[in-house]
């Protein structure tokens, strides 16, 4: 890739282009950080003890309304009525009246929270290890007064982690327990939902022994129900729809102007290509079909999606350093790169399988996770740890490639005065390209990281009573990260896409096939490294990258 | 101090008694109104023992029955200042959940000061937290912060159970936006509303009274505010934030809070430690709040103040709200407040022993199914003289 754009620009042009591009990603943030609403909101629900003595999976229990269902206050009142157990039904109905819920809160978690009262009685401690046995029915309505329609239903068992964190004298103190992940719906595309919770004590097919027997004395069970903003949605899929037909022109714009070049495409161009390609992909706006369509799967897809852009972005990353490495070795092919691309691919291959049984299996079963059971737990940490590696692996490369070049840089700077003017034009503007390109790239990875911390850090300290700060932050980190990838691909494809200004392109007349001419061989006094040492860590190096190198 | 034989009266005229008493009262009323407000016995807190409002909000599933006729329910209601009958028509709905806030007010204060001198007595009739309230006492600010905490809680909980209808959007103007607010964004917490409506409810009271900056009435008012700030604000602090991550394969790259209130008993603790470190204060010409003694700190928002020095509470003396210890248990060993030597002030005590008979051995199935022995005990008991 011989003379790109960003080479013959006009430093009064650069600097406007990229003071245009500061505008856009100060607009991306500030569309989320003030008109948007945060991303995600939690409501917690309480639910309502009902009473059950048919023990029927068939009827619903509804918290409230005209067909609500006998209840109890707290289980002394039970108690004393002679109700046992089987026969209580943990209800809540979702959202709270006079709500409904809307299309546009795309994704739908439920998390299960236990109050359990602490007692000194015998019998009514809860069990180190112990586990609660669920059977839950989902339903769902769309008018106020139908009947709800059965989702799932689904026996499962969750591991109770709690703690007593008082002495033993507090009696009537609750234990503090982590919440319990319920269940992951992929889509809200009915009104009302309706669940439906029991503990029953029956014997336990596997090791017959009776369920829910030491759970300690729960009190309450909350449900807390966790579903993206209508607003947020709605800001969010604006923006794709904003950066979906700008990025695709440009992306056409750019493949158009290489193939004008009348020349083959060079490797880092095609690289640049499917960027771009993915890039679209990824800001295709088809979450809009969720208003109309049931989309299960499309929490799945946009995971799947958001990988895919991931593992291409390393693997340009990884293209980008080596073929600016500046030394003499011929490389332009894929094949070289196979070590470090197989990394980043084996890392979200391993994301991907884990995605697709998590979420996969959501689809059929919502209340199921890989996290719920041990297999499924050592399963769950196997794929992440082996994703972790692979990425460790990935980083280690990509910190020594961009070592190599920096050493490699450092080292033509010398040599560049006895350079010929065209080679040295060359060298030059490899060296600015990759300046630019390390300086933008690194700017990028920290605000991420910035903004990510800054998210993680905002989320959850907000305590209520106080004002609500009109600025949403976690937003605004989302739609100015999400804006600044966009940014950083359009940037990519315009300054790195080839010029039609002929000074650079004619640098060297046989190096039109890559960015690196092997004019070594001519000027072998300055041109080669000195340093013995150097030399050998070079070769080494090279052995390490599984390179030959052409002398 | 006038106000302690007055206040009593007040109590009967507004339940109602008899005639005699409310001409004898209507006459006092006319010289000191002012200190009426906030000397009476009656106060909103009588709510939590009231069993009309618990009886009457058994019905909540059917809204019909507020149309028929239960209106006058809020007039009736003995403690409610005109603006909180304002509020009780309103929200009608409210009065349920606020009646057991004060309730669990009540409850926490006993459970919290069972082994202290002052426990919380509610021995005379006619008032809810005994006359503990005559004076402005360290222990008048905590039942005013606990009866506080008592309503934010209640109203929470019922706002989570789906009680109360306009629960969640409490600040934009509703019910016409309220199905957009929630769509766009969620609405806000339950807490939240909680904590408001509390402030709404409980200051409204304190709010009414227009007394001239620099008097007492005026100081009683302003710490009366400060102390049900703070109880609003142990709800807050005692409370938990739960997150649960749901990012890109589940990972935390998004993450969603919500707070988890804590137990009633955590947030009394919380107060009664409040309570140990509430510092006395004063108020200047300027209405302005400044320590009792210049050295040291201002209390902040979440510190309970108060005016005068506490009764030792160990003799029956109506004027300063203490209702004597003569007749309490104590632990005859313990050198703690339960102790005999400081709860009976020096006087001594009386000891025999009982049978009593408690449940052990019990066999448990989680909710309600309990099989146990009776096993019987005797125990010394000592009660002060």
């Amino acid at each position: 890739m011989a003379g790109a754009i960003l080479e013959n620009l006009s430093t009064k042009k650069l600097s406007f282009f990229c003071l245009c591009l500061l505008l856009v990603q100060i607009a991306c943030f500030l569309v989320g950080g003030l008109v948007a609403p945060a991303p995600s909101s939690a409501h917690n629900i309480l639910t309502t003890k009902c009473i059950d003595p048919s023990f029927s999976l068939q009827k619903w229990f509804q918290p409230h309304g005209p067909h609500a269902c006998d209840k109890v206050r707290d289980f002394d009142e039970a108690t004393k009525r002679g109700i046992f157990a089987d026969w209580i039904v943990f209800s809540a109905q979702v959202p709270h009246r006079p709500n409904t819920m809307h299309r546009s809160f795309q994704y739908m978690l439920g998390v299960l929270v236990m109050d359990i009262g602490y007692s000194d009685e015998d019998g009514k401690h809860l069990a180190p290890n112990a586990a609660v046995t669920l059977v839950v029915r989902l339903g769902y309505k769309d008018t106020d007064d139908g009947e709800f329609q059965e989702l799932v239903s689904v026996n499962e068992t969750r591991k109770l982690e709690c703690v007593f964190p008082f002495t033993e004298d507090k009696v009537g103190y609750h234990y503090s327990c982590e919440p319990l992940p319920l269940f992951e719906l992929g889509s809200v595309h009915h009104k009302h939902y309706l669940i439906n919770i029991r503990m029953p004590i029956t014997k336990d097919k596997a090791t017959g022994a009776l369920t829910n027997t030491n759970i300690g004395s729960p009190e309450d069970l909350h449900v807390v129900i966790i579903h993206q903003n209508g607003g947020f949605t709605t800001v969010w899929m604006s923006i794709k729809t904003i950066m979906f037909p700008i990025v695709l022109l440009i992306t056409i714009w750019f493949w158009r102007r290489v193939k004008t070049q009348g020349k083959p495409s060079v490797l880092l161009e095609r690289t640049i290509f499917a960027l771009a390609i993915i890039m679209s992909i990824l800001n295709f706006p088809m979450e809009w079909l969720t208003f109309w369509v049931e989309v299960p799967f499309m929490t799945l897809l946009s995971d799947i999606k958001q990988g895919a852009f991931y593992a291409m972005l390393f693997s340009f990353w990884i293209i980008f350093i080596g073929e600016h490495l500046m030394d003499q070795t011929q490389r332009n092919r894929l094949k070289v790169y196979r070590r470090q691309v197989a990394s980043i691919i084996f890392t979200f291959f391993c994301l991907f399988i884990f995605d697709v049984c998590e979420r996969g299996v959501q689809l059929v079963n919502p209340f199921f996770s890989m996290w719920n059971t041990d297999k499924g737990y050592r399963l769950a940490m196997a794929f992440i740890i082996l994703a972790g590696i692979c990425l460790c692996s990935y980083c280690l490369f990509l910190l020594f490639m961009v070592y190599q070049v920096f050493k490699n840089i450092s080292m033509r700077r010398a040599t560049l005065p006895h350079m010929a003017k065209a080679r040295r034009l060359h060298y030059e503007g490899l060296i600015y390209r990759f300046r630019f390109f390390m300086i933008f790239t690194v700017l990028t990875a920290i605000f991420t990281v910035i903004f990510f911390i800054m998210s993680q850090v905002l989320e959850g300290h907000q305590k209520a009573g106080e004002s609500i700060s009109s600025v949403q932050y976690t937003s605004g980190f989302y739609t100015g990260v999400y804006g600044m990838w966009n940014i950083y691909v359009v940037a990519v494809l315009v300054l790195y896409a080839p010029s039609h200004k002929k000074t650079a392109s004619t640098s060297n007349g046989e190096g039109s096939e890559g960015s690196h001419v092997e004019f070594d061989i001519d000027v072998p006094s300055e041109g080669r490294p000195t340093d013995p040492v150097v030399a050998g860590s070079l070769t080494e190096a090279y052995q390490l990258l599984s390179k030959t190198a052409t002398e | 101090m006038s106000s302690g034989s007055h206040c009593r009266g007040t109590g009967r005229l507004v339940a109602g008694t008899t005639r005699l008493n409310t001409m004898r009262n209507l006459w006092m009323l006319l010289g000191i109104v002012v200190a009426v407000t906030y000397a009476q016995d009656v106060t909103w807190w009588n709510l939590g023992v009231d069993s009309r409002i618990l009886h009457q909000f058994d019905t909540i599933g059917s809204p019909e029955l507020y149309i028929l006729g239960t209106q006058p329910l809020c007039a009736e209601l003995p403690g409610l200042s005109s603006g909180q009958q304002k509020l009780c028509q309103l929200f009608q709905d409210h009065m349920g959940p606020i009646g057991e806030g004060a309730r669990m007010g009540i409850e926490e204060c006993r459970y919290q000061f069972s082994n202290r001198r002052w426990n919380c007595s509610t021995a005379e009739t006619g008032s809810v937290f005994g006359r503990v309230t005559a004076i402005a006492s360290r222990e008048a600010a905590f039942t005013y912060a606990i009866s506080a905490a008592g309503v934010v809680n209640a109203i929470s909980r019922s706002c989570r159970e789906g009680e109360l209808s306009p629960c969640g959007c409490s600040r934009a103007a509703r019910p016409p936006d309220l199905d957009r607010d929630w769509v766009w964004g969620g609405c806000g917490d339950n807490v939240d509303y909680g904590y408001r409506f509390a402030k709404e409810f409980v200051d409204a009271r304190e709010k009414e009274s227009n007394a001239p900056r620099g008097t007492y009435m005026y100081a009683r008012m302003k710490s009366n505010l400060h102390n049900n700030e703070a109880g609003r604000r142990a709800v807050y602090d005692k409370a938990g934030v739960q997150c649960k991550c749901h990012g890109v394969s589940s990972s935390c790259s998004l993450k969603t809070c919500w707070l988890q209130l804590a137990e009633f008993h955590d947030v009394g603790a919380y107060l009664k430690d409040k309570y140990d470190g509430a510092s006395r204060v004063r108020f200047n010409k300027k209405g302005k709040m400044e320590p009792h003694e210049a050295r040291f700190n201002r209390p902040s928002k979440d510190d309970m103040v108060y005016l005068e020095e506490s009764p030792d509470y160990c003799m029956y003396d109506p004027r300063a709200g203490s209702l004597g210890t003569v007749g309490r248990e104590c632990v005859k060993t313990s050198m703690g407040t339960e102790g005999c030597d400081l709860m009976c002030c020096g006087r001594g005590y009386n000891s025999y022993t009982k049978e009593v008979v408690e449940r052990c051995n019990c066999k448990f199935k989680w909710c309600c199914y309990v099989q146990c022995k009776k096993c019987r005990r005797t125990v010394d008991v000592h009660v002060c003289k």
